[in-house]
């Protein structure tokens, strides 16, 4: 029961902390801030992950008395049901509902996915209650364009700690056409609204670049099987495969294309960043992939690294991209209350929102700053490589994968 | 239960017992209805008036599917296409997605606000921007789903109930695919933005739960009334026929395909409407909002609350959609509490919300063991008979009181009724029925016998359309039978029973007999609904029918009109069986062994009412074993043996043909007999 | 890669694919054949086979595509594997009949189906919450050996997995149509009452069409793990309700029927991606479906079986 425990532990650390701060400093404020994860179902385990991102950053906080006189607490809700079978917008409004309803809580963290993100965002609008999204990227949320659907309450508070699909997609096919001098490339999708918004991105920006485009398709995420259009792509030939999406379709692809297509060049984004194409991909399969992460990359600071070992130690699992921008979120949202409580104001949610529009965090993804629209300031975009590391733990990610540097700005 | 809890309980609910069944229900509605208004009010947690709505929202869904699996019982395991169909139809109609430059073509529909004029992304030219009204969508959305109901009921006609179930799972699958497909029409994967959240007079529903859940409520109230309204009536009583026994639902006059994609439509409508009504509220729309485990959740909903039962099914929809959503949140938070106050650590950190299917999984399984029914069961016990009720006097010398009129046609002489002529039946390489002539006159009794698979039933079913011949026809008054559907031959006035026995077992007497005059009633979906004055007036008509068929049988049927039919003796069914034959105004009735099972008591009271029957003037055609009954009722007998007319006649003179008793006792019992003669 | 190999290739692909749906379509349509009942929780029955194939291998220290067996050793683990994992989901399969259909065998409507349901959402998240969610590296201890036939190329993992699966599909047929319990499975399927009062003991020939379905599931689970080398709690229901459809398809309740349907998806599948689109073959497939449906209503190969209403 390896998510229960670490739910369990999770929930040990803050619950051993909660009672440790109520007896030793009673007066303390209690502010709570929320999540929305897909606890339930398909994405089980990379919600658990992301959870257990935040939970490292507010435990660290209530730790070290990061915010004097305020004892942080969370509300996490799950929008996965079995009705939908994995996360359901209609819970996610729901959800938003419940974090508005309760008079604690005064900004959120979540979602994980645009669909729900789409379904909340008019609600935590109309109550100015901030969130802040670790991997939803969709970009018609926080697009201008839909203001009026999405922020009818006027200010942005649909923040996020990853760049949109409009950055990395485009990005990487820039370094396709400049780095690796692809001639034509084949783009595949998951179905999924992030992986197809990424191939679309990609895919215009490799026409613009005059990429050959051999074809597009879309894999099944709870198919198995991708040998029949491999085969197809192997026929055409094309110097490269684009893909758009999660581990779940990412790893079988990874798995089947090794024995089909060895030889052409493999990339995708975020998705493709992370300890399941490790650990159940497994080498050598794996070498060879590019991945992208929507966040710049300093090679002399070992902040990541130290941060990914001590989520080690702590649940025995290995981190994501996600856990990290999950984490990095978090942070954000504490150093927000906390000015706001440094300034002496109440601490209201239109204050925290205002507080994290001008944010200015030192994160492990370097200095987070939000746009007038609440996107990252800091669109810079990293390529990384898998190359089998033998000294160390196949699914560690900070060092199978290699950096390569930065994709071009589109 | 004890019998002191049970005394306890018996003192409490007499009072409310003494109260009569009518007035408690309407007591019962009225505080249902009274909760349903002030919830919001005396609970205004908007994110719990949300959780209502959505329940809602299933429940109006549940209540659709029921419609086709509860009542028609057509298993269907895709239904979320048509929640789906109606969700994209609105969402597609209000968010920014289809964009078309404007012409002039829109200045009308703009006139309507149908459309809007808006900018386009380059400067200066202007597109149409979609702003269907939410109200107008809901009949839309309704009728396109019917629409779809139809295109995707109509292959699977033909098909048997499990194939129906993977042809509709297929189509489930089918839709959301086309819809992730499609992202012009309705961007993917990446679902619709901004979808309008509907007005009303100006005012915009924003994103405050209440208003919602009062339209949802409303949804709810209004199908809950519909259901009920089309449950008792003509169409639902269709449905249920063929739910029960789709063979005698045609022969009682059933239209199968019209009755089938009639619930299919329906059904599909309510799911339209719904998606409508979620999307709107949701103001946005992914294909993976409408996947299979929504269908079969659905499907969940309706068999936990108890399958068709209108009330059941709703409740079903609440409890499980708010057990997700609402409840086992709050349960697991109770539970630390408890953990915190005994100092169990298990229980301060047991997460129940992962685990949700989990306990889904035991819900269903554990239902289906220890209560099919569901909580709310369709079927209700019935009140036992009074010991005088029970008591059954033999009636003997048939009846004289009842005129029953309209029975038999207008004309009582005269020409054959039936005249059938060179039947030729093969199955593969036997011949059931070979070259058969037989001649019903008008105003008669004709009894056939022969021996077992001789070809009786058969030549039944040729007549009634359940067999098709190879040769032969078939005139009925003059007019040809062979080669129409079994429903439109009892609509020209030919009734049969089975032999062995094809009630609506499931029904009640009064329901049997009613549908026995399915043909002979008009009421289509829309008046069922609206029950004007005239299907009133039609429905009281039919049931003084009814009883005045079952005062046929003296006092056998009369005081358990409202009984199973499934509970009841074998010779009250049979009984049953000649009554829902005779309610639909037969001019001919097509009698297999109607006393089959019956005591010689019995047998005769039988037959002498149906001498009484025919002396009112109704033609019989009858197959019969008892030789006594064949004597006492029949005008002329055909014998029947490997499929062909050896003989006809009179009775007597039947009786003594020699082929007629070879093919009955076979030759050595022949030989005796002519010894002992 | 020419118009030739291409195709070659496809087939070989659908094939493969097809030997597996196949193998799943038998268990859907032994118990259909002889209970009339969609089985529901065979979907996820495959699913626990390809986790338990995954602890047995697992447990023979071998993990990811690190150890390559060849020889007895190999032979060994493999058979040792599927003995396992038959007998472990066969008993899984006994289990649910015994335990939870039995009770339900002379209700009416779609209580016994809905049961399935509800014992697949247990199997399912039984899984879920003790493995967790992501995909997990499933051994591969065959030796990568490849014959290249013109452009195509035929894995040594095809030929075992075509073989293992004839080799169960032969001894499956050879079993219904010689054997004695098989006999008395075919006598039930055509009327069960019928079937009783010849003596069958009809008890035991629905836990013995259980047992069949659900290892052969369980073998279908291990060749899944070894062909695409992963598995996951959520590969049930896209393999699941192909193979059902393949059923459906080839005549439920027949087992040749079930065998031919499940190589047509496989081929159908393969053939739409190539030609058509991967984003359009569950489309196509169910198309196909409903098109024969329309035809044949019994599907390629049934007959219209007597309702046992």
């Amino acid at each position: 029961m390896l998510t229960r425990r670490e739910a369990a532990q999770a929930l040990i650390a803050a619950t051993a902390i909660a009672t440790l701060g109520k007896t030793a400093l009673a007066a303390d404020k209690v502010v709570k801030i929320a999540m929305d994860l897909s606890l339930t179902g398909a994405d089980s385990e990379g919600a658990v992950r992301v959870r257990n991102g935040i939970m490292m950053a507010i435990d660290g906080s209530n730790e070290g008395n990061g915010i004097p006189g305020v004892r942080l607490e969370t509300l996490a809700l799950d929008d996965g049901t079995p009705t939908a079978g994995q996360y359901d917008p209609a819970q996610a409004a729901t959800n938003a509902r419940k974090m508005v309803s309760d008079p604690d809580v005064v900004a959120a963290v979540g979602p994980q996915m645009s669909g729900a993100g789409k379904a909340m965002a008019p609600i935590l609008s109309m109550a100015d209650l901030a969130t802040i999204t670790p991997s939803s990227t969709n970009p018609d949320i926080t697009d201008p364009k839909f203001a009026q659907q999405f922020r009818p309450g006027g200010k942005p508070i649909y923040f996020r700690t990853v760049t949109t699909d409009a950055y990395q997609g485009p990005n990487m096919a820039n370094f396709y056409a400049d780095v690796l001098h692809v001639k034509s490339v084949y783009i595949l999708d998951d179905s999924g609204a992030y992986g197809v918004g990424m191939a679309d991105a990609f895919q215009k920006q490799a026409e613009k670049k005059g990429m050959k485009v051999a074809g597009r398709d879309r894999l099944d995420p709870k198919g198995a099987d991708y040998t029949a259009i491999l085969t197809k792509i192997k026929s055409l030939n094309p110097d490269a495969i684009y893909y758009g999406g999660v581990g779940q379709a990412g790893v079988k692809l990874a798995k089947q294309s090794f024995d089909i297509v060895p030889n052409v060049i493999k990339g995708g984004g975020d998705g493709v960043y992370g300890p399941v194409m490790l650990s159940s991909v497994g080498f050598p399969a794996a070498n060879g992939w590019y991945a992208t992460i929507a966040s710049p990359h300093t090679v002399a600071d070992n902040k990541a690294q130290s941060f990914v070992d001590a989520y080690f130690r702590k649940y025995n699992k290995a981190a994501d991209d996600y856990t990290i921008t999950a984490y990095d979120a978090t942070l954000v949202v504490i150093d927000a209350i906390r000015r706001v409580a440094a300034s002496g104001k109440p601490i209201t949610r239109s204050a925290v929102r205002d507080a994290i529009q001008t944010a200015k965090v030192s994160t492990i993804q370097g200095v987070v700053q939000f746009d007038e629209n609440g996107d990252l300031k800091d669109r810079t975009v990293s390529v990384f490589q898998i190359k089998q590391d033998t000294s160390a733990r196949p699914d560690d990610v900070s060092r199978q994968y290699h950096y390569i540097g930065v994709a071009p700005q589109a | 239960m004890n019998g002191a809890a049970a005394a306890a309980v018996s003192v409490l609910t007499r009072p409310i017992a003494r109260i009569p069944e009518a007035t408690r229900r309407r007591i019962g509605l009225l505080l249902l209805v009274a909760f349903a208004l002030g919830f919001p009010i005396f609970h205004p947690n908007d994110a719990d008036v949300d959780s209502m709505a959505n329940a809602a929202a299933y429940a109006t869904l549940a209540l659709g599917l029921n419609i086709v699996v509860g009542f028609a019982g057509l298993l269907d395991l895709g239904y979320a296409a048509f929640f789906a169909i109606g969700a994209y139809t609105y969402g597609i109609l209000t968010a920014f997605q289809l964009q078309p430059e404007w012409s002039s073509f829109w200045e009308p529909f703009q006139y309507l606000g149908l459309v809007a004029k808006m900018p386009g992304e380059t400067g200066d030219t202007s597109v149409v921007h979609f702003t269907l009204s939410f109200w107008l969508a809901l009949p839309l959305a309704a009728g396109l789903a019917a629409f779809f109901g139809i295109l995707f009921g109509a292959p699977t006609l033909r098909l048997r109930g499990d194939y129906l179930a993977i042809v509709t799972l297929g189509f489930g699958e089918i839709v959301p695919i086309v819809v992730r497909n499609w992202d012009g029409l309705t961007n993917g994967a990446a679902g619709l933005n901004g979808v309008a959240a509907p007005k009303l007079f100006g005012w915009s529903f924003g994103v405050d739960a209440r208003p919602y859940y009062y339209v949802a409520i409303a949804m709810v109230a209004l199908l809950v009334f519909v259901s009920i309204r089309l449950r008792d009536s003509r169409i639902g009583r269709a449905w249920m026929a063929i739910r029960e026994d789709e063979i005698a639902a045609g022969a009682m006059g059933v239209d199968r395909t019209k009755f089938k994609l009639m619930a299919f439509a329906i059904g599909a409508a309510f799911g339209g409407m719904t998606g409508v009504f979620y999307v709107a509220k949701l103001q946005t729309a992914t294909p993976e909002m409408f996947g299979f485990p929504v269908s079969v959740m659905i499907l969940v909903m309706i068999v936990f609350g108890g399958i068709g039962s209108v009330w059941g099914v709703v409740l079903g929809a609440f409890v499980l959609q708010l057990l997700q959503s609402w409840w086992l949140q709050d349960l697991t938070e109770w539970l630390h509490a408890l953990g915190r106050l005994v100092g169990n650590m298990w229980l301060q950190h047991v997460d129940l919300v992962p685990s949700i299917e989990l306990i889904f999984g035991f819900i269903l399984v554990g239902m289906m063991l220890f209560r099919r029914q569901g909580l709310i069961p369709a079927v209700r016990q019935q009140a036992a008979l009074s010991l005088d009720q029970q008591h059954a006097e033999v009636r003997r010398g048939g009846f004289t009181d009842l005129k029953l009129h309209g029975l038999g046609g207008d004309t009582r002489t005269g020409a054959a009724a039936l005249e059938i002529k060179g039947v030729t039946v093969k199955f593969g390489g036997l011949t059931a029925l070979n070259n058969v002539d037989l001649v019903v006159p008008n105003g008669g009794v004709v009894a056939v016998i022969g021996p077992n698979g001789s070809g009786k039933s058969t030549l039944f079913n040729v007549i009634t359309g359940l067999v098709e011949a190879q040769e032969g026809s078939i005139r009925f008054h003059g007019e040809e039978l062979m080669g129409l559907p079994d429903y439109k031959i009892l609509e020209k006035g030919v009734a049969r029973t089975f032999q062995n026995l094809r009630l609506f077992p499931n029904l009640t007497v009064m329901e049997n007999a009613l549908i026995g005059q399915h043909a002979r009633l008009k009421t289509g979906a829309l008046a069922a609904i609206l029950r004007p004055p005239g299907t009133m007036a039609e429905e009281k008509q039919a049931r003084e029918w009814a009883m005045e068929i079952f005062s046929i049988f003296g006092n056998r049927l009369v005081p358990r009109v409202g009984q199973m039919v499934a509970g009841l003796s074998y010779a009250n069914r049979r009984r049953i069986e000649i009554a829902r034959a005779l309610a639909s105004r037969p001019r001919i009735l097509l009698l297999d062994e109607p006393t089959a099972g019956m005591n010689p008591a019995e047998t005769l009271e039988l037959a002498e009412q149906v001498k009484s029957l025919n002396q009112l003037g109704l033609t019989v055609l009858l197959i019969e074993h008892k030789l006594d009954v064949v004597t006492t009722l029949a005008d002329t007998v055909f014998v029947l043996d490997h499929g062909e007319v050896i003989a006809h006649g009179r009775p007597d003179e039947v009786r003594r043909d020699e082929e007629v008793l070879r093919a009955y006792l076979g030759r050595n019992a022949q030989a005796a007999a002519a010894s002992v003669a | 890669m020419t118009t030739y190999d291409l195709l070659l290739q496809q087939l070989i692909n659908g094939l493969s694919l097809g030997a597996m749906y196949s193998l799943l379509a038998l268990g859907f349509t032994l118990v259909y054949g002889i209970m009339e009942l969609i089985n529901f929780s065979h979907f996820n029955v495959f699913m626990v086979g390809s986790f338990i194939a995954l602890f047995v291998l697992q447990s023979f220290g071998l993990s990811g595509q690190d150890v390559i067996l060849t020889g007895l050793p190999l032979v060994g683990v493999l058979v040792a594997a599927f003995i396992v994992t038959m007998l472990f989901c066969g008993g899984i399969g006994m289990a649910i009949e015994r335990v939870l259909l039995r009770p339900l065998r002379n209700v009416k409507g779609p209580a016994a189906m809905i049961t399935t349901i509800g014992i697949s959402y247990i199997l399912f998240n039984v899984i879920l919450l003790t493995v967790g969610a992501d995909s997990k590296n499933f051994p591969n201890p065959l030796p990568a050996i490849r014959y290249h036939i013109g452009g195509a190329v035929l894995d040594f993992r095809v030929i075992l997995i075509w073989v293992i699966a004839l080799l169960l599909m032969g001894t499956l047929y050879l079993f219904v149509q010689r054997s004695r319990i098989g006999k008395a499975m075919r006598a039930t399927a055509q009327d069960v009452e019928a079937a009783r009062m010849m003596g069958v003991e009809v008890d035991k020939v629905i836990l013995m069409a259980f047992f069949l379905g659900s290892a052969l599931a369980g073998a279908s689970g291990l060749i899944f793990g070894l062909y695409y080398n992963f598995t996951s709690f959520i590969i049930g229901f896209t393999a699941g309700l192909r193979a059902f459809t393949a059923a459906v398809l080839g005549g439920i309740g027949n087992v040749p029927g079930a065998m031919v349907g499940g190589v047509l998806i496989g081929l159908i599948e393969a053939m739409a991606s190539q030609f058509i689109a991967a984003a359009w073959a569950d489309v196509i497939i169910f198309s196909i479906l409903v098109l024969v449906l329309v035809f044949r209503p019994a599907g390629l190969f049934g007959r219209i079986a007597p309702s046992k209403s």
